[in-house]
């Protein structure tokens, strides 16, 4: 996938009248029999499972995000088969994630994308390259993709790289004599080792008082935007996010809430931090050094 | 391999991450500055005034005899500040502008919590001060615990009754800018947040805990009350057996405004748990100390909470507050079994803090004072 999001709209599976989706603002269509599944990077569907007695180290519930997988692909097309509400999931997480996405739904999951289109339609592209606090040497491992997933589940911002690179804060490579591939078989160990290398201070990205938002950053320097995605069915109720950096001039859209404000905005100590009341589904905030 | 058995690995592992932090750091964030002296301890530190009344609630019916508490409310605040009217003992605490907090413990409702009749007693004293009710406010974190009180059938109309967390877990009711920072077990929220309405609009507080066992603590009380009762992510002290209740308790109180604004603790004693607390999972472990406690310092009343409970736990044959055998720990059974605990117990939270600089810990420094109506 490339560095680079580009807004991308995704596209339905549909092989009845398309004038029936264009009524309801849906104007990508895939018919069925051009959709190459051998081609195309299968995604799980996205979502929240409250498995208290299995997770029971963390007692976070279970997330289930594609951003990593998005992130390592190298096919061209990632592919959803999501019932429900999962299907405006999928559509936030690949636009959020700059992924040409194809859904595959049911009637209800219709619905939710037609509820979702038309406020991803009015977003502004932003053609920003992701940010990212660590560099992550993918070798193609299944235990890489794992730590990859973890990192992503605790917000530690990676980029997927080929050979280190210094501008980051940290380099992991698995294998290398700083993260032995026997470290490696712990991925939630390893991703918190990870944390405490680089230390809370440096994190690009925190976000307070949920377990179930993931946020993805992309910026140049001057402007940055934040991708929030509310992995859980039900909206989350005050959110307090911190960015590292100063930005002082701010627009925000949330689906839902046309008129949501960022509240507590401020701009101290080389970062930048504000609350979003509510957050249901999907949030782009993006962020100004000017 | 499955995600699950990476978290158990993780769980069992000695390293970073899901496993407890027995030192941990505190960065507290806080723009507000101390009064002088803080409210905590207070003007009569190393002070307790116990008012008793057999009267007081009917140990079989569990009804309240609200003149008796009344009275009980009137013994203790004279003998606390020395005054012979009510209205001149609490007019030493509070003035008419006041905003006031009145924080109560609703952990254990509908069955033990802040009583209605002295809630409703100290409400009536605070307008008797000229206090308006539209200016007091009850709250609690949770809604659902204190709506199930129905304090607004005992209070004037007009006084707030409000519940932080509209949905559990929400920070929206919280002060972004006042917080305690600190990673107890890898957590990736690390933040507790300072309840919004103690931060920007009460200029004063009265503290109105139960007397009751508790599974992590040791005891909940004064210090437990005000602290966890006030922060929003708090549980999270208390994710493994060894929990670390002992410091951070303290460390929460003492933030400021909070610690400058808590005037005045009223430990509501009438009803207690000796077993299984903070909740009120079973009758069994009910028990009616019959009291209020009046005070300043919250460790000096707390001091003397440890031997209610303990006595009470001794008496019915339970093991003690101060049991740290890892043989009576399983986390499943405890609420039910006075033998069996979740946690290990750490009322040392109470001298540590003394040591914090919250009140007078040593019970041969603690005058207290002991009342019948």
């Amino acid at each position: 996938m490339s560095l680079f999001l580009a807004a991308l709209l995704p596209c339905l599976v549909w092989d009845q009248d398309a004038t029936a989706l264009a009524k309801r603002g849906i104007d990508r269509v895939c018919p069925s029999a051009q959709v190459d599944l051998k081609a195309v990077e299968k995604l799980p569907a996205p979502g929240v499972q409250y498995r208290i007695n299995e997770a029971s180290a963390s007692r976070s519930p279970w997330l289930d995000g594609n951003g990593w997988r998005i992130q390592r692909t190298k096919k061209k097309q990632v592919y959803y088969d999501v019932q429900g509400d999962g299907a405006s999931l999928a559509a936030v997480e690949a636009y959020a994630y700059g992924a040409d996405a194809i859904i595959k739904s049911d009637g209800k999951g219709l619905d939710q994308l037609a509820g979702m289109w038309p406020f991803l339609k009015k977003l502004a592209p932003a053609d920003l390259p992701t940010m990212a606090n660590i560099g992550l040497v993918d070798d193609g491992a299944p235990v890489t993709g794992e730590l990859m997933n973890l990192l992503s589940r605790y917000n530690l911002l990676f980029r997927i790289l080929t050979a280190p690179d210094p501008h980051l804060d940290l380099n992991v490579k698995i294998g290398s004599r700083e993260y032995p591939k026997a470290e490696a078989l712990n991925p939630n160990l390893l991703s918190h080792k990870i944390r405490s290398q680089l230390t809370d201070e440096k994190r690009l990205l925190r976000i307070y008082g949920s377990e179930v938002v993931l946020g993805h950053l992309t910026g140049d320097g001057e402007r940055v935007r934040l991708h929030l995605i509310d992995y859980a069915k039900r909206p989350v109720e005050g959110l307090r996010v911190r960015v590292l950096g100063v930005y002082p001039r701010h627009e925000v859209a949330v689906f839902g809430a046309p008129d949501a404000k960022l509240l507590d905005y401020s701009v101290e100590g080389g970062a930048t931090e504000f609350t979003l009341a509510s957050l249901t589904r999907y949030a782009v905030i993006d962020l100004f050094s000017k | 391999m499955h995600r699950r058995n990476f978290l158990q690995l993780a769980a069992a592992a000695p390293v970073f991450g899901s496993t407890l932090v027995e030192n941990p750091i505190y960065r507290t964030f806080s723009n507000h500055t101390p009064q002088n002296p803080p409210g905590m301890p207070g003007r009569y530190p190393g002070t307790a005034i116990r008012v008793r009344s057999g009267k007081s609630i009917d140990s079989l019916t569990g009804k309240v005899d609200a003149p008796t508490v009344r009275a009980m409310l009137s013994k203790g605040m004279q003998a606390l500040t020395g005054q012979d009217q009510d209205r001149d003992a609490w007019a030493s605490f509070f003035e008419p502008s006041d905003v006031v907090g009145i924080k109560v413990n609703c952990s254990g409702a509908p069955k033990v919590m802040s009583t209605p009749e002295v809630v409703a007693g100290i409400v009536q004293n605070l307008i008797g001060v000229g206090v308006k009710a539209k200016q007091i406010w009850i709250y609690e974190r949770f809604p659902d615990q204190l709506q199930s009180v129905h304090y607004d059938r005992l209070v004037p109309a007009g006084v707030n009754i409000y519940g932080v967390e509209q949905q559990r877990g929400s920070i929206i009711g919280y002060d972004p800018k006042t917080y305690v920072e600190v990673d107890f077990f890898g957590e990736d929220d690390t933040r507790s947040n300072l309840v919004r309405l103690v931060a920007d609009r009460f200029t004063k507080i009265v503290n109105v805990p139960n007397m009751k066992d508790h599974g992590a603590a040791g005891v909940t009380g004064c210090l437990k009350n005000i602290a966890y009762g006030n922060f929003s992510n708090v549980a999270r002290s208390h994710h493994h057996e060894k929990t670390n209740t002992l410091s951070f308790i303290g460390t929460l109180a003492s933030v400021e405004p909070l610690r400058s604004r808590t005037v005045l603790n009223v430990m509501d004693g009438l009803r207690g748990i000796w077993h299984g607390g903070p909740f009120a999972k079973s009758p069994k472990f009910y028990f009616y100390p019959k009291q209020l406690v009046f005070g300043t310092d919250p460790v000096a009343l707390d001091r003397l909470l440890i031997d209610v409970i303990e006595d009470k736990r001794k008496a019915e044959g339970a093991v003690s507050v101060w049991d740290r055998s890892m043989k009576n720990i399983q986390q499943k059974g405890g609420d039910l079994d006075p033998n069996v605990n979740r946690f290990i117990r750490e009322p040392g939270h109470i001298a540590q803090a003394g040591r914090f600089g919250l009140g007078v810990y040593d019970l041969d420094q603690i005058r207290l004072t002991q009342l019948e109506v």
